[in-house]
C-alpha cells in the first residue's frame, strides 16, 4: 500500500489499528495475563488484616507507613479499593500521614503498574518507579503529616477498631501460589541466555510460511527506526488464542461466585496453552515454520504444572472463587482501557514528530522534567494506559529522566483522585499533596536523568541536597503560614 | 422484618453484590428492606476498609469479597 493513496484519516486509523495488532501479538501476553492472575490472587487470597493491623493508632511511624506503602501495593490495583482503605486510614488509622503514603503508592507502584512498566519499557524504569515512590511516598506522607498537624490532632478521638483486628494471617498455600505466578511471570518476561535460548528444534510442514510472514508484513507495515513493531505468524495465532480466551472467559468467569463450570476450566485450559505458545520461538523457514524450545518454554511449562495442581487440589471452592472473580473483574476494567489507549497511542505516533519531542524533552533539562510533570498533570489516563503512552515517547525520542517525571505524575494526579482525597481530607490538604507531587515528579525525573546520563555521584548528591534546601525553605514558610493562621483562630 | 445494607461506593463487586443480595432475600422468601449505603464516613463507621460490604440487622457480616448466594441465605436465615 503506497502511502500517498491513503488520506489522512486512513492513515490515523491504520496506525492505531497497526499498533493494536503489534501489541497484542508482542507484548501482552507473558506480561499482562500473569499480571492479572498475581493481582487477583493478592486482592481475593491475602487477608487484609495482615496489613492492615500495622496501620493503628499505636504502630509507631516506622512501621505505620511502610506499612500503608505495602498495603497500597499489594491491596489496591482498583480505585473501589483505594477509597475505602485511604478513607479508613485517615479517620481511623495513625492519621494523615499513612494515608497519603497509601494513596501515593497505590497507583504509581501497584504490582500490576511495576510488572507492566518493567515488561513494556524496561526494568531499570520499573526499579526506579518502585524505589522513588517508595521514598516520596513516605517523604511526602511525613510532610503533610508535618504541615497538618494540628487537624491531626483531632482525629486521636477516633477509635481503633478497624486496625486492632488480629486477623487469620494468610494460608501458606496462597503464598507458594503467589510465589509460583510470580516465577512464572519472572520467567516470561526476563532476558536472560538461559531463558531466551533454544534447546530443541522441530520444523512443522504448514505450508508456506515465509510467504504468509511477507504478507503481515505487508498488512502492517512497520519501520523499526520509529520503534514499530510487525506481527508475526506466532503473533497471529496469539490474537487468536486471545479471542479464544475472551470468548470461553464470558461464560467461564463472569457467573463464577455460582461456581466454576465447564466454560471456566476451558478458559484456563486456553491460557495455559497462550502462555506456552507466547514461550516458544517460531521462525519462517522454507516449507514450514520452526518451532524452537526455549527455556523460557520449560519453566512457564514447570509453573503451569505447579499452579494447576495447587488449583485442582490445593485451594477451596472459595478462594478459587474469589481469585477468579478478581482477577476476571481487573481484565473487565482494565483491558479494554488498555486496547483503546494502544489503539490511540497508535493514530497519535501518526502525527508527532519525533523533533518535537526531542526538542522539548530529548535531554534531561529543567524544563524537559517540568514538560513531562505538566502533561502527566493535565492530561488523564486510565489506569496502567500511561506505559504505552510512555513507551511512545521513549520511542520518539524522549529522554528517560523527563520519562520518569512524566511516569510518577500521570497517575497521582488524575481528576477522579483529586476529587476523592479533596471529598476526604478537604481542598487546602489536597492542593497541598498536588504541589509536594508535582514538584518531588521533576526532582525524581531530573535526578534519575543525571544517573542515565552517567552524573558522578557527588553531582547527584548535590541535586539531592539542593532539592532537599528548596523542600526545607517552602516547609518552613508554609509551617509559619499555618502557625499564624491557628493562632489568628485561636 | 430483616434490614440489610449493601456497603460500597458504586463499584462493579457492589452492584454484583446488591444483586446476589436480592436474589437470596427472593430464594428464602423473608421479609427483608435491602439499603445500599453509598456515603464513604457510613461505610466507614461500620469498620469496612474493604468493599463490598454487606450488613445484616447491624450486624457486619462480610467484607471484600463476595459471598454466594447460598451463603447469604444462610446468614438471613440465622439472623
Amino acid at each position: 500500500m503506497d502511502a500517498p493513496l491513503l488520506t489522512w484519516p486512513m492513515a490515523l486509523l491504520y496506525g492505531g489499528l497497526g499498533n493494536l495488532a503489534a501489541y497484542l501479538a508482542a507484548h501482552v501476553l507473558l506480561c499482562l495475563l500473569p499480571a492479572f492472575f498475581i493481582a487477583g490472587a493478592m486482592s481475593a487470597l491475602i487477608p487484609k488484616e495482615t496489613i492492615t493491623r500495622f496501620l493503628g493508632r499505636n504502630s509507631s511511624k516506622t512501621v505505620s507507613y511502610p506499612a500503608a506503602a505495602a498495603a497500597g501495593s499489594l491491596l489496591a490495583v482498583c480505585s473501589c479499593t483505594i477509597v475505602p482503605l485511604f478513607a479508613g486510614i485517615y479517620k481511623k488509622g495513625a492519621g494523615l500521614g499513612p494515608a497519603i503514603t497509601f494513596l501515593f503508592f497505590a497507583p504509581a507502584a501497584n504490582i500490576l503498574a511495576l510488572v507492566y512498566t518493567g515488561g513494556i519499557i524496561g526494568p531499570d524504569l520499573a526499579i526506579a518507579r518502585f524505589l522513588l515512590s517508595l521514598t516520596f511516598g513516605i517523604g511526602i506522607g511525613l510532610i503533610m503529616a508535618l504541615l497538618f498537624r494540628a487537624d491531626d490532632a483531632a482525629h486521636d478521638l477516633a477509635t481503633d477498631t478497624a486496625f486492632g483486628a488480629q486477623g487469620a494471617g494468610m494460608g501458606r498455600m496462597a503464598l507458594v501460589f503467589l510465589f509460583v505466578w510470580v516465577a512464572l511471570l519472572l520467567a516470561g518476561t526476563l532476558k536472560l541466555d538461559v531463558l531466551t535460548g533454544t534447546y530443541l528444534n522441530f520444523d512443522l510442514a504448514v505450508g508456506d510460511a515465509q510467504g504468509w510472514q511477507a504478507a503481515l508484513d505487508r498488512l502492517v507495515p512497520y519501520d523499526a527506526a520509529r520503534g514499530e513493531e510487525g506481527v508475526s505468524v506466532q503473533g497471529v495465532v496469539l490474537i487468536a488464542l486471545l479471542a479464544a480466551i475472551g470468548h470461553a472467559a464470558w461464560r467461564g468467569f463472569e457467573n463464577i461466585s455460582e461456581g466454576a463450570n465447564a466454560w471456566t476450566w476451558i478458559s484456563l485450559g486456553l491460557i495455559a496453552a497462550t502462555l506456552l505458545v507466547a514461550a516458544l520461538s517460531v521462525q519462517p523457514v522454507a516449507g514450514g515454520l520452526r518451532i524452537g524450545l526455549t527455556g523460557k518454554f520449560f519453566a512457564v511449562a514447570a509453573a503451569l504444572a505447579v499452579l494447576g495442581h495447587i488449583v485442582r487440589h490445593r485451594l477451596s471452592e472459595d478462594e478459587l472463587r474469589d481469585w477468579l472473580w478478581e482477577s476476571w473483574r481487573f481484565v473487565k476494567q482494565i483491558f479494554p482501557l488498555l486496547v483503546v489507549g494502544v489503539f490511540i497511542v497508535g493514530m497519535i505516533r501518526v502525527i508527532i514528530r519525533p523533533e518535537w519531542i526531542e526538542l522539548l524533552a530529548g535531554t534531561n533539562s529543567l524544563t524537559g522534567n517540568l514538560a513531562g510533570v505538566v502533561f502527566g498533570v493535565f492530561m488523564y489516563f486510565p489506569t496502567l494506559v500511561e506505559v504505552p503512552i510512555a513507551k511512545m515517547f521513549l520511542e520518539l525520542g524522549m529522554h528517560r529522566g523527563p520519562l520518569l517525571a512524566y511516569l510518577m505524575s500521570d497517575p497521582e494526579l488524575s481528576l477522579q483522585s483529586i476529587l476523592i482525597i479533596s471529598a476526604i481530607i478537604g481542598r487546602k490538604k489536597t492542593f497541598t499533596y498536588v504541589g509536594l507531587v508535582a514538584l518531588f515528579s521533576a526532582a525524581a525525573g531530573l535526578i534519575y536523568g543525571a544517573w542515565i546520563d552517567g552524573a558522578a555521584l557527588f553531582s547527584l548528591a548535590l541535586y539531592l541536597a539542593g532539592f532537599i534546601a528548596v523542600l526545607a525553605v517552602l516547609l518552613s514558610i508554609a509551617s509559619r503560614r499555618s502557625a499564624a493562621s491557628s493562632l489568628k483562630e485561636v | 422484618m430483616l434490614s440489610i445494607k449493601v456497603l460500597g461506593p458504586g463499584c462493579a463487586n457492589c452492584r454484583k453484590l446488591e444483586e446476589i443480595v436480592h436474589e437470596a432475600v427472593a430464594a428464602t422468601g423473608v421479609q427483608a428492606e435491602v439499603v445500599k449505603v453509598t456515603d464513604m464516613g457510613e461505610i466507614v463507621a461500620y469498620d469496612v476498609l474493604k468493599t463490598p460490604g454487606l450488613v445484616i440487622n447491624e450486624k457486619l457480616v462480610s467484607s471484600g469479597r463476595i459471598p454466594t448466594a447460598a451463603t447469604i441465605a444462610e446468614w438471613i436465615r440465622a439472623a
